[in-house]
């Protein structure tokens, strides 16, 4: 009988397919069925937005750096309004800073959200995808209702926030939470126990921890294989250090514990934005920042804890009104450099290789920028 | 039936039934404007308000518009996010590798002529009319889901005026 | 440790390979020389009381004088943090990869040189990242690049 011919092959899972984590390309070896390597080719959204900050003014440059994680733009604004700060040493009142938490606890929601519909959608089930969209539109109300805008907000400002909450944004939010919070054992109902999703997402994709943090990767990746490394807890910026919450952790390192550390962090969200909302102060919404803004000469690097882990701005100024160099820097970057470390020659099939992807949870612009 | 009432018949009563006589057009374009299927093309920020638009407040499928995921079977691209120079011969891959008649609808600010990234940027396409042929713009920074639900209307509207000898392109 | 006496304790222990820049800055800059980069990062990763494990960010800048290339890291598990930065001229500028020490330096690295046109010695993978296949015009974020297509925002 003649011999099986056994070659590997490769095969390209290109810019475009049908999950919704904008455009990355996979090139994969394959051995059969079984995947051997995966590697990332990205740059197909590189829309050069550092090039473009250094010939803005610094209020200029906070919509620009919207577009660079747009599913937690208001985390984007915070940052970079926080490295400003820090290098002009401006004192943020203390309603602005309640607000901005309330903000960015709400975009954190808002984020784990789609990506409980995405990752869903991804293994076949379309259900939660409408279900997470809808308890979304929620949220999208209140940010409508505070800065216009559904999706880029540029509401958190250098020096505070741009304008204050209506009188409705506190009902309307409480409301929200609360509904929120019924509709996650919905989710949980839906997922949890389903033996397709055990089997598709239990003991796959293991990240090992020490691994995973000499790859840099941050975040809910990080948090789900034991590591209790929370900037809300471990670096505190703004008035994190006043609410009380638990960091949410899992110790099995695969997908099923990505999925649920993301399901704990809504839950403790939900927590710090009712915290807030009861301890929310009167007073001014903003310090007085002047309109062309020149920070002292210097530079520096902040860092905070964004829904997909560590996203930070390393901001150079010379005293003149236009920023020398920003550099940015996502969550999503170091995980998909750490992709092909869990995927090699593990065996795994394709189908797995899009439940890990999809739990990682990447988003394209913050790795092409 | 609803459809003698959406399209141009001339019917005539005969003993058992009725005798309806329309064009062909009318009941083509019809059918084809009332079920666009799109291709899932989202690359950016408005990829996100493309989701938002097809969940559940603002629906698509209440105008017969699903995703599909491969162009073979769609016949619409809504060109959702930045084209970046790396990425623009592969949307042209995409849109040869749909079947005639097809459409796009430029989504967005940085399709229509780059949006926020005009000035500054050396990796951005500035708008995709000299890639692929644009049928409808739909402007914005994101658009709204209304707009968009605005832009297939008219789209549906272009569609029933289409003549069938505009099929075929050249 | 708390971040206050980390300046002092590296002032003291690494002697001459790190310098403190002037103070006055919102946040301590120490700056290391070329030759001393990847033994300086792997004593700042294996120090007992520094344990300096996650590479947070890495980048080069253009400060219209000279090139930058500046490190930031931090402890996963002893609460702290530094930054680091080498200069570099503009003439053949070339720096050593630190892919040894900390993993996540790599794809930092590889957008680094094609963005900068900083060449990275002994990097396991050196391939564009971010820019097309086919591009021929330069390294696009230096201060003096131009190119036909390429339109600056008028002043206001």
């Amino acid at each position: 009988m003649p011999e099986l011919r056994t070659e590997e092959f490769q095969i390209n899972m290109g810019p475009h397919h049908p999950s919704t984590h904008g455009v990355c390309r996979l090139l994969l070896t394959m051995d059969g069925e079984k995947v051997v390597e995966a590697v990332p080719y990205v740059g197909y959204l590189h829309r050069a937005i550092e090039k473009i900050c250094e010939n803005r003014t610094y209020h200029m440059c906070i919509p620009i750096l919207d577009r660079f994680e747009y599913v937690t733009s208001m985390s984007c604004n915070y940052v970079f309004s926080l490295a400003a700060e820090k290098l002009a040493r401006i004192e943020v009142p203390e309603r602005a800073e309640y607000l901005r938490v309330i903000m960015l606890e709400l975009n954190r929601i808002a984020s784990h959200l789609i990506f409980v519909g995405t990752t869903a959608m991804d293994l076949g089930a379309l259900t939660p995808f409408l279900y997470g969209l809808r308890e979304r539109e929620l949220i999208m109300d209140l940010f409508e209702m505070t800065c216009g805008q559904r999706l880029t907000y540029n509401y958190i400002r250098i020096g505070g926030v741009s304008r204050d909450i209506p009188p409705q944004f506190v009902p309307k939010c409480r409301e929200a939470v609360r509904i929120i919070g019924g509709k996650l054992a919905d989710y949980e109902g839906i997922l949890n126990e389903n033996p397709i999703w055990l089997a598709r997402m239990k003991g796959i994709g293991y990240a090992d921890p020490q691994q995973a943090i000499a790859w840099g990767v941050s975040g809910p990746v990080l948090r789900a294989s034991g590591v209790k490394y929370d900037l809300r807890r471990d670096d505190p910026y703004s008035i994190y250090d006043k609410f009380n919450f638990d960091v949410a952790v899992r110790w099995n390192g695969d997908n099923y514990d990505r999925f649920l550390v993301r399901i704990d962090e809504i839950r403790q969200s939900l927590k710090i934005i009712s915290q807030a909302l009861d301890g929310l102060p009167e007073g001014e919404t903003r310090a007085k920042v002047k309109a062309r803004f020149k920070p002292p000469a210097g530079e520096v690097y902040v860092r905070i804890e964004n829904s997909r882990g560590e996203m930070g701005v390393y901001l150079v100024s010379d005293g003149s009104e236009k920023p020398v160099r920003v550099k940015t820097r996502g969550g999503s970057y170091n995980q998909l450099q750490f992709l092909p470390e869990i995927v090699r020659g593990r065996g795994y099939l394709i189908a797995d290789l899009v439940a890990i992807f999809a739990t990682f949870d990447v988003i394209m612009p913050e790795v092409d920028r | 039936m609803g459809l003698i009432k959406k399209v141009p018949v001339y019917t005539e009563s005969i003993p058992g039934g009725a005798l309806v006589a329309t064009s062909l057009e009318a009941v083509l374009n019809f059918g084809r404007a009332k079920s666009l299927w799109y291709l899932l093309f989202g690359t950016a920020c408005c990829a996100i308000e493309l989701m938002c638009t097809g969940a559940s407040r603002y629906d698509f499928d209440r105008l017969g518009m699903m995703f599909r995921a491969s162009p073979r079977q769609a016949d619409l691209i809504i060109a959702a996010g930045t084209i970046t120079k790396k990425m623009g011969p592969r949307l042209r891959k995409l849109y040869d590798q749909m079947a005639e008649p097809r459409y796009v609808i430029a989504m967005g600010g940085c399709t229509i002529k780059g949006g926020p990234f005009y000035y500054d940027s050396y990796s951005v396409e500035k708008g995709i009319d000299h890639i692929v042929p644009v049928d409808i713009y739909v402007p914005g920074c994101p658009p709204r889901p209304e707009s968009l639900l605005e832009g297939c209307l008219h789209l549906q509207e272009k569609v029933r005026r289409q003549k069938l000898s505009e099929w075929q392109e050249k | 440790m708390t971040q206050q006496e980390l300046t002092a304790y590296i002032q003291s222990s690494f002697e001459g390979k790190l310098t403190l820049l002037d103070t006055g800055r919102a946040e301590p800059m120490f700056e290391v020389r070329p030759d001393d980069l990847l033994e300086v990062a792997r004593r700042l990763r294996d120090d007992l009381q520094l344990k300096f494990d996650y590479l947070c960010n890495m980048g080069a800048s253009d400060t219209r004088e000279r090139l930058e290339v500046v490190y930031s890291i931090a402890s996963t598990t002893r609460r702290l943090r530094m930054d680091f930065k080498l200069v570099l001229g503009y003439e053949n500028p070339a720096v050593e990869s630190v892919t040894p020490v900390w993993p996540a330096a790599n794809w930092y690295e590889r957008e680094m040189n094609e963005l900068f046109g900083i060449e990275v010695k002994d990097h396991p993978d050196m391939r564009p990242l971010l820019l097309p296949e086919d591009w021929d015009q330069g390294y696009p974020m230096l201060k003096n690049w131009d190119a036909p297509d390429f339109v600056r925002m008028p002043e206001l």
